[in-house]
């Protein structure tokens, strides 16, 4: 119980700090989309519209009140969770975001753990032998993971896997609540394409954290009083490391989010990525402020969830 | 099928069309094995703008409304002539009165009547109401009554192009109840009588149809239901069908022929369409208010040129907005402007443009479109015309054009109607939408769009579509270049596809094996 | 090239990087001179043909010389890099350099400010600018250099901590300096070193935001020729012509390579802790 109280004035202290953060953010977005040249009302009305029928739905949509009261009715209806309709379809954007989230979610959650599974076993490698030919094979390759371009990748990928071999589907994706086995089957060009760049940056964290510790003077003891590799590693080395590897976590989810944005347009994979590119060209606002609303929401959700992790890794941090 | 030896020489005309959809009957055995049952996947290349007939606004959503739907008004799949749908007769008692008897005993989706005031109250509303977007389609109509199985319609002139255009959106018949019930909102939720009920649409993703199991057409629906799954790309599209993800693709264009041809198990079908690539022009303002400048740019394009980069060849390329298979065609102005760089130059000079001239052009950003754009900068580089292009990607596009008047011509397809009055009044009628200048495009244009409507004699509307197409290429009031074939690919357990003249396919023949 | 190599910290890989880089700005200043075609030039007789004596590379969709293509491509992709980065830099440096030498509530609302912009998944945010204030290269950079800026602000921000501590500026303080000498002459080239190695590596992310917006059709602008358009048309081609995306890739792929490996070695130079060992 003890340990909890600060853990929970933790929270407490980080919610209050979000709120400015996700107004200003939301502020952010929706100004730079009140830059748009041209009338977004003229758009919506479509073929054969009147003057009177443009000016009819700009009323509808309050397109003519000042900037300040359309941002302050959308922040209002935000905090009740109504984040208004898509000038497109007219369907609330929130059931859009739900529906679309579980799709985007499940790549970026498959990318992550191949980033993982990958990552930390070769960034253990390389730490390990530092130096050596395998170190210098494991570095260059991760260097190649970073400049790799996730959706050049994701064409080759295509190309071989499932268009030449037939191995993987090309396009489309299925609901992981329909066809949990299919999901996964859909997923897997797409999360590999996606997992490239972080299984690099994985191996690169990993491995200069891991020398660092490995190189201290407290290891060094260690190695002294005689304790075997193996299990300097496990116990003190991998221990020490967590905090590298939380961090490296957060960093990732953030970018797996964008570049699952391109990933998408290369499967046809009907997501959040492609729903705010789509929106985001046919100007339809209220969608792209509310995909952008939930991924900042996400994004900061994750580095609380991690922030506290910190905690429980390394007891220290609370104290802070 | 040995559908490239018919295309060899560039062309689909009706005959080779005719002996196509023959050979694909005949090969499929189509009278003896006609199975039910299986879900028909397809991919779409763009959402539907509205699944309520009257509200939308795109030419791509008829392919996802027709199996929702029935239209009042059906079409001969290879001469487009008028047949009976739910309306099973109607007739002209005297010019400016059209009777409909609506076919008894049909129902909804959601189990009430489709008699003669449900056919009047969609008319009603497709006419009157503010959100509606074919008031135009029944301008004509004066006045509409019903009673039993019977609709009346009052004309305020003679307009022989009604029964083509109740088998448009115009003739397709909603649910009075649903309409009622869910105003906003039945833009989502259709109900109608086709052989499909709606399921569920997620914006962008794909829109579920499951079968109508009182359908009054005899032996159908043939499958159990149909999923169109929206995948803008079309490349993607046809690599869906590839790797079996879904059963068909349509609207290819012809370039991925080849694709398709190296596919193993994916079979092909090419029908000719109304579908018109061509380039609206803004002729309210300078520079192509001007006749010499239009006509410059006709006589810059080497349409075969543009054909084989961009078609594989396959297309008709054209000088009107009719093919010359349609029985409205003027075939003699079909061929009027053939590529002359020189006399380009010729015409700006005497235009008032020695030097050549700037063009800003508007168009799509998707791959395949600015394939399109990149050749004809080529094309007219070499007569002097200097163009540029503004990209856009889904409606903004036109409505760039159309509506914030950006730009001097506009590079996107004409999809066509029924009625080919229908085509000449909306794409050059003095204050139609899709006439960005808004203005009469040449004298005597009304009076010519009027008189083709004036009667229901073929010969006497033949003759006055060629005085409408004469005014329209004399002044050459658009850049026309072909028209596109219907192109359509499935897998191998698709059977029973025929294309259509409109080129907007219909599956309601298709059925799964296996 | 001895001194050079010693800066570098004797890493050849990082040589090799910086010649690399060097070629490529020489073959964008001279594309006009080297490519053997122009890169707009059509031949739709000779189309998606396979690399020969004429066409090193092949063709394109409309019997354009890939090679060239490729060249042209180069100063754009290049210019896309350097204006994103240059924006993010003028952006980021002077208000990280603000806060930390100011301290305070300035400091205070800077850095909640950075938090928020650091919270979009950049290129996210990179695409609702270009889709709302139009399609094209410049718009779509500037956007993505504004997504890069508080990243380099927190950097120049942190630097600026430790650097104001220091005795000099303290002593420049008393001898009655401006504010913004002290800011020129004394800080900021004290706290800039880190700013230098980020920039250098955010030059190779720059490269494939670029490249990502021009794949989604949101960047350059055909006909101009651009890497990741090139690899938009030849995705489209994929089935018969699956040549056409290796060479436009490969060039991203080793650009992007180039400015990392420059920018670890910067970093392990200007190290001082790596020096010592």
């Amino acid at each position: 119980m003890l340990a909890n109280s600060p853990r929970l004035r933790l929270v407490g202290r980080r919610f209050v700090q979000i709120i400015p953060v996700i107004v200003l953010a939301t502020f952010v977005v929706f100004g730079l989309l009140k830059l748009v040249p041209g009338d977004l009302a003229a758009t919506l009305a479509g073929e054969y519209a009147t003057e009177a029928r443009v000016a009819q739905i700009r009323a509808e949509y309050g397109l003519d009140d000042p900037f300040l009261v359309q941002y302050g009715r959308w922040l209002l209806n935000a905090v009740q969770l109504d984040l208004s309709r898509s000038f497109q379809s007219n369907e609330p954007v929130l059931d859009q975001i739900l529906h679309r989230f579980p799709t985007t979610m499940l790549l970026v959650v498959g990318a992550l753990l191949i980033s993982l599974v990958v990552g930390i076993p070769l960034g253990i490698l390389a730490a390990t032998h530092a130096g050596s030919r395998l170190d210098t094979v494991v570095t260059s390759l991760s260097s190649f993971g970073v400049a790799l371009p996730n959706f050049w990748l994701a064409m080759i990928l295509v190309a071989t896997l499932s268009l030449s071999w037939g191995w993987f589907p090309a396009t489309g994706a299925v609901r992981f609540a329909s066809d949990p086995q299919g999901a996964i089957w859909h997923a897997v060009l797409p999360s590999i394409a996606l997992a490239a760049g972080g299984i690099a940056e994985v191996v690169r964290q990993l491995r200069s954290a891991l020398i660092e510790i490995l190189s201290s003077q407290y290891v060094r003891t260690l190695y002294a009083k005689g304790l075997s590799p193996a299990a300097i590693l496990w116990k003190h080395g991998l221990k020490n490391v967590a905090v590298t590897l939380l961090t490296v976590i957060g960093l990732l989810i953030s970018r797996l989010l964008g570049g699952a944005v391109v990933i998408e347009a290369v499967f046809a994979i009907p997501g959040m990525g492609s729903m705010v590119v789509r929106a985001a060209i046919v100007k339809d606002f209220p969608v792209v402020q509310g995909v952008v609303f939930t991924m900042v929401i996400l994004v900061i959700a994750i580095n609380m969830v991690i922030d506290l992790l910190y905690t429980v890794v390394d007891p220290r941090v609370a104290l802070k | 099928m040995n559908a490239p030896t018919h295309l060899a020489n560039g062309r689909v005309d009706r005959r080779t069309f005719l002996a196509l959809t023959a050979a694909a009957t005949m090969a499929g055995g189509t009278a003896l094995a006609q199975k039910r049952g299986g879900t028909l996947r397809l991919s779409a290349q763009s959402n539907p703008s509205s699944l309520n007939p009257q509200t939308g606004n795109s030419g791509s959503d008829h392919v996802i409304l027709y199996p929702l739907y029935d239209t009042l008004v059906e079409w001969d799949y290879t001469t487009l002539q008028a047949k009976p749908g739910l309306a099973e007769k109607w007739a002209y008692p005297d010019p400016s009165t059209l009777v409909l008897t609506i076919r008894d005993g049909v129902m909804f989706h959601d189990g009430t009547r489709c008699d003669g005031a449900a056919v009047r109250y969609n008319l009603l509303r497709a006419k009157n109401d503010e959100r509606s977007n074919i008031k135009s389609d029944l301008a004509t109509v004066e006045d509409i009554t019903a009673s039993g199985q019977t609709v009346t319609l009052k004309l305020k002139s003679p307009d022989s192009a009604l029964p083509l255009i109740l088998s448009d959106r115009a003739g397709m018949i909603s649910s009075p109840k649903a309409m009622e019930e869910h105003g906003r909102d039945y833009d989502r939720r259709p109900v109608g009588t086709g052989a499909m009920k709606f399921v569920s649409w997620a914006d962008n993703e794909r829109v579920v149809m499951t079968k109508n199991d009182g359908y009054w057409k005899k032996d159908r629906p043939l499958q159990d239901g149909m999923v169109f799954q929206i995948i803008p790309e079309l490349p993607t599209g046809l690599r869906s069908v590839t790797a079996g993800q879904n059963d068909m693709v349509y609207y290819l264009v012809p370039q991925q022929k080849q694709l398709i041809e190296r596919a193993r198990n994916v079979g092909s079908a090419v029908g000719p369409s109304l579908l018109c690539v061509h380039a609206y022009f803004n002729y309210g303002r300078a520079p192509l208010d001007n006749v010499k400048v239009r006509q410059a740019l006709n006589y810059a394009v080497d349409r075969e040129e543009f054909n084989k980069a961009t078609h594989g060849g396959i297309a008709e390329t054209t000088s009107t907005i009719l093919p010359r298979s349609h029985w409205a065609c003027a075939t003699e102005f079909s061929g009027t402007f053939t590529y002359d760089p020189d006399r380009a130059r010729k015409l700006l000079a005497e235009g008032g443009h020695p030097n050549g001239i700037d063009i800003l052009g508007i168009g799509y950003a998707e791959q395949l479109q600015v394939q399109q754009q990149e050749v004809l900068i080529e094309q007219m580089r070499k007569a002097g015309i200097r163009l540029r292009w503004e990209r856009y990607t889904g409606p903004p596009t036109p409505t760039a054009f159309f509506a914030e008047k950006k730009g001097d011509l506009l590079l996107a397809p004409w999809t066509g109607r029924p009625d080919p009055s229908l085509t000449y009044q909306l794409v050059f009628g003095a204050g139609s939408y899709f006439n960005a200048g808004r203005g009469e495009g040449a004298p005597g244009l009304t009076e010519a769009l009027l008189a083709s409507r004036a009667s229901d004699d073929l010969a006497v509307r033949k003759e006055a579509f060629r005085q409408l197409q004469k005014i329209v290429t004399e002044n050459a009031l658009h850049l026309p270049l072909l028209f596109r074939p219907e192109l359509t690919a499935f897998g191998p357990r698709v059977k029973g596809y025929k294309p259509n003249l409109l080129g907007k396919p219909k599956f309601e023949d298709v059925w799964l094996e296996g | 090239m001895r001194r050079l190599r010693d800066w570098l910290g004797g890493n050849a890989a990082a040589v090799v990087s910086l010649f690399f880089l060097v070629g490529l700005f020489v073959l964008a200043l001279a594309a006009p001179l080297i490519a053997p075609y122009p890169p707009t030039g059509q031949n739709l007789g000779n189309t998606l043909a396979e690399p020969s004596w004429a066409h090193w590379m092949g063709t394109d969709d409309l019997g354009r010389d890939v090679f060239s293509r490729l060249i042209h491509g180069a100063p754009s992709t290049l210019f896309a890099s350097f204006l994103a980065v240059s924006v993010a830099t003028v952006i980021g440096v002077p208000v990280g350099l603000l806060a930390g030498f100011m301290g305070g509530w300035v400091d205070d609302v800077i850095s909640r400010v950075i938090d928020t912009l650091l919270s979009f998944p950049g290129i996210v945010l990179a695409i609702g600018v270009t889709g709302a204030l139009g399609i094209g290269l410049t718009n779509a950079m500037i956007a993505v250099g504004i997504v890069f800026s508080p990243g380099l602000a927190r950097l120049m921000r942190a630097q600026t901590l430790v650097v104001k501590q220091e005795l000099y500026v303290d002593a420049s303080r008393c001898f009655g300096a401006s504010l913004s000498r002290i800011l020129l002459k004394h800080v900021a080239p004290n706290a800039i070193q880190p700013v230098i190695v980020q920039v250098t590596l955010l030059l190779a992310v720059a490269l494939l935001a670029e490249a990502s917006l021009s794949f989604l059709g949101l960047g350059v602008q055909p006909p101009l020729p651009s890497w990741g358009g090139m690899l938009a048309r030849a995705y489209n081609y994929m089935e018969i012509a699956p040549e056409q995306m290796y060479a436009p890739g490969i060039a991203i792929l080793l650009t992007a390579l180039a400015f990392n490996t420059l920018g670890e070695a910067l970093r392990q130079a200007l190290d001082p802790t790596r020096r010592r060992r």
